[in-house]
C-alpha cells in the first residue's frame, strides 16, 4: 500500500571555494553550484553541482561547469513540471522518465549550451590547437568538460543523478549517513566520467526514491575536492552526521555562515582542489531539539 | 573558526618509488656511482617540488634488484626526511622479483584510493634474469600499478629497452636512454622535478582519454642525447 506523500518543505544552502592549489597556480575555481527556485526554499527543490576538469584540453571547463549546473537545473525544473502533471500513483512513469529521458536531455542541453557559448566566444587559434583535432565541432565539448551532480526533491519522490566524481550523501533523522548511488569503479586515480564524453548519458548513475517513508533529514552534494581532503572515508562521512547536529543546534543559517571557512580550511589542509558543498535540509529538522537522541561519532 | 564538520583533514599521499638495477654490470664504468650521485643530487629538487605543492605529501621509497630484490628504503619516507645511502652492485638482474614486491605495496590497502597516482622509476642496464613478465603482470593487476606513472631509464646500450618499454606500457612514451653520466643526471632530474610536479597536482582526466595510460600529463621530455664521443656506457 502506498502511503500519502509527505508534504515536506526543504531549504538549500551552498558554497564553493577556489582550491588552494588553484590559488597558487592562478587557475580559477572550476566548480559550480546552482539551485532552483532561487529563493532556496519550497516543497520542491533542485540542486545542481559540477566540477570542471581543468587541464590543458579542458580549457573552458569553468564555463562548462557553470553551463552544466544552469542547464541541468532548468531541465530538471521542466521535468518536475511534467511530473506534477502526472496523476497520483504514476510514480513508475516518472521514474522511467527520470532514468531514460532525463539523462539524454541533460547532456543534450549542455551540448547545446556549449555550442551556443562557442558561438559568442569563438575559439582562439591556440585553443583550437589544444583540442588536437581537425574537426573542432566534434571535439569542442572536451574544452568544456565537467562532471554533474543533481538532486531533485519533490512531494512524492527524490531523484539523485551523478555523472563523474563527487559525492552525494543522505543523512537520516537519526544521523545515519549513506550513499544513495552505487560506487562507480571507473572513478579512480583522478579519472572521471564526463559530460564531454561520447554517449555521456549512459554513464549517469541514478537513484529514484519514492517517498513512502520519512525522507532524509539532510542531503549533501559535494565535489571530489571535499572528500579527498579527509584522511579516510569515515572522516568524510562524519561530515553528514556533524552537519545534521549543527543544523539542529545552531540553525541552517549559521551553518551557511560557516561554510566558507570550513571549505577553505579543508582545501588548504587537504586536497588543494576546488571544493563545493551543497546542503538540502528538511525545514522541520531545524525545529528538532539537538537532544532528540541523535548521536554521532563526535559525541562519543 | 567554529568547529568544522567531519574527521581529520590530510593532504594526498604521492608515492614515489626508485627501482634500481644493482646487478654486477652496474659496477662497470662507474654506472652505480653515477646513479648514486644523480639520485642524491635529485633530492633537493624533489624537496623543492614538494614545498611548492603542500597539498601533496611526497613519500619516497627505493627497491634494488640483483640476485633477488630488496627494499633499500622500505618505509614511505617524507621527501623532507629522505636520505640516500649509496647502492653497490653485484649479482644478476632479478627485475621480476622487484616488480612483484612493488606490486604488493601498491595494493589497497596499504595504499588508499584517495592517493595521487604513484610514480615508479625503473632504472636498468641489462636483461632481466628472472621471470620479469610475471612480475610485470602482478604489477599491472593492481589498480594503482596500472594507474601509476611509469618511467624507465636505460643505462647503456646493453639495456633491454623492449622490457623497459613494456614496463611503461604506452607506445607514446619511450625509455630514456642514458649513455653517459651527464645524460643520467639530466633524466633523473627530469623525473624528480617535472614528472613529480605533474603527478602532484594532476587535473581530472576523462575515463576515455585516460585509457591510453596517460592519466597524469607527462611533461615534455628532455632532449635525447645523440651518440657522441662522451658516451661511456
Amino acid at each position: 500500500m502506498v502511503e500519502e506523500p509527505h508534504t515536506t518543505r526543504w531549504q538549500v544552502v551552498g558554497h564553493s571555494v577556489r582550491g588552494a592549489s588553484h590559488e597558487r597556480s592562478g587557475a580559477p575555481n572550476q566548480d559550480a553550484i546552482y539551485w532552483l527556485p532561487q529563493s532556496g526554499t519550497g516543497s520542491r527543490l533542485i540542486l545542481t553541482m559540477a566540477d570542471g576538469h581543468g587541464g590543458a584540453k579542458h580549457f573552458r571547463s569553468a564555463v562548462g561547469a557553470r553551463l552544466a549546473v544552469e542547464t541541468a537545473a532548468q531541465v530538471s525544473y521542466d521535468f518536475l513540471a511534467g511530473a506534477q502533471a502526472e496523476e497520483a500513483g504514476s510514480l513508475s512513469a516518472i521514474k522511467r522518465a527520470a532514468e531514460e529521458w532525463l539523462p539524454k536531455m541533460l547532456v543534450r542541453n549542455w551540448l547545446e549550451a556549449v555550442e551556443h557559448h562557442k558561438g559568442s566566444h569563438p575559439l582562439l587559434e591556440a585553443e583550437r590547437d589544444l583540442l588536437h583535432a581537425g574537426d573542432v565541432s566534434s571535439s569542442l565539448p572536451l574544452a568544456y568538460g565537467a562532471t554533474l551532480l543533481v538532486a531533485v526533491v519533490a512531494e512524492s519522490f527524490i531523484l539523485y543523478m551523478q555523472l563523474g566524481d563527487g559525492e552525494i550523501l543522505t543523512v537520516s533523522s537519526e544521523g545515519a549517513v549513506s550513499r544513495p548511488l552505487p560506487k562507480d569503479e571507473r572513478l579512480f586515480a583522478n579519472e572521471t566520467t564526463s559530460l564531454c564524453a561520447p554517449d555521456a548519458w549512459r554513464d549517469f548513475r541514478i537513484c529514484f526514491q519514492a517517498l513512502s517513508q520519512t525522507p532524509p533529514a539532510v542531503i549533501l552534494l559535494s565535489t571530489d575536492g571535499y572528500s579527498n581532503s579527509f584522511r579516510d572515508e569515515s572522516g568524510f562521512l562524519k561530515v553528514g552526521s556533524d552537519i545534521l547536529e549543527m543544523i539542529r543546534a545552531d540553525g541552517l543559517s549559521q551553518v551557511k555562515e560557516n561554510m566558507e571557512a570550513w571549505l577553505l580550511d579543508s582545501t588548504r589542509a587537504g586536497s588543494g582542489d576546488d571544493i563545493t558543498l551543497g546542503i538540502i535540509c528538511r525545514t522541520d529538522v531545524t525545529q528538532s531539539s539537538p537532544s532528540n537522541g541523535v548521536l554521532n561519532e563526535s559525541d562519543s | 573558526m567554529s568547529k568544522r564538520p567531519g574527521g581529520e583533514l590530510a593532504t594526498r599521499p604521492l608515492h614515489f618509488i626508485w627501482m634500481a638495477d644493482c646487478s654486477g654490470s652496474m659496477a662497470v664504468d662507474g654506472k652505480i656511482q653515477s646513479l648514486n650521485t644523480a639520485i642524491k643530487e635529485a633530492i633537493p629538487n624533489m624537496q623543492s617540488v614538494a614545498d611548492e605543492n603542500p597539498n601533496a605529501q611526497v613519500l619516497v621509497r627505493a627497491i634494488k634488484f640483483s640476485s633477488g630484490a630488496q627494499w633499500h628504503v622500505s618505509q614511505p619516507t617524507d621527501i623532507a626526511d629522505f636520505r640516500w645511502e649509496d647502492l653497490s652492485a653485484d649479482g644478476v638482474t632479478d627485475m621480476g622479483k622487484a616488480l612483484m614486491m612493488v606490486a604488493e605495496q601498491l595494493r589497497i590497502p596499504p595504499m588508499t584510493d584517495r592517493a595521487l597516482p604513484p610514480v615508479l622509476v625503473l632504472i636498468s642496464d641489462g636483461q632481466p634474469t628472472d621471470d620479469y613478465a610475471s612480475g610485470l603482470q602482478a604489477l599491472m593487476a593492481e589498480p594503482w600499478g596500472r594507474k601509476a606513472v611509469r618511467i624507465s631509464i636505460a643505462i647503456g646500450e646493453d639495456a633491454d629497452t623492449e622490457v623497459l618499454q613494456r614496463f611503461i606500457g604506452n607506445p607514446e612514451l619511450k625509455p630514456l636512454q642514458a649513455n653517459n653520466p651527464e645524460a643520467l643526471v639530466k633524466y633523473i632530474k627530469w623525473v624528480s622535478t617535472a614528472v613529480l610536479k605533474s603527478a602532484s597536482a594532476p587535473a581530472s582526466q576523462t575515463t576515455d582519454s585516460a585509457q591510453a595510460g596517460m592519466n597524469v600529463p607527462i611533461p615534455i621530455l628532455p632532449d635525447s642525447e645523440p651518440s657522441s664521443a662522451d658516451d661511456v656506457w
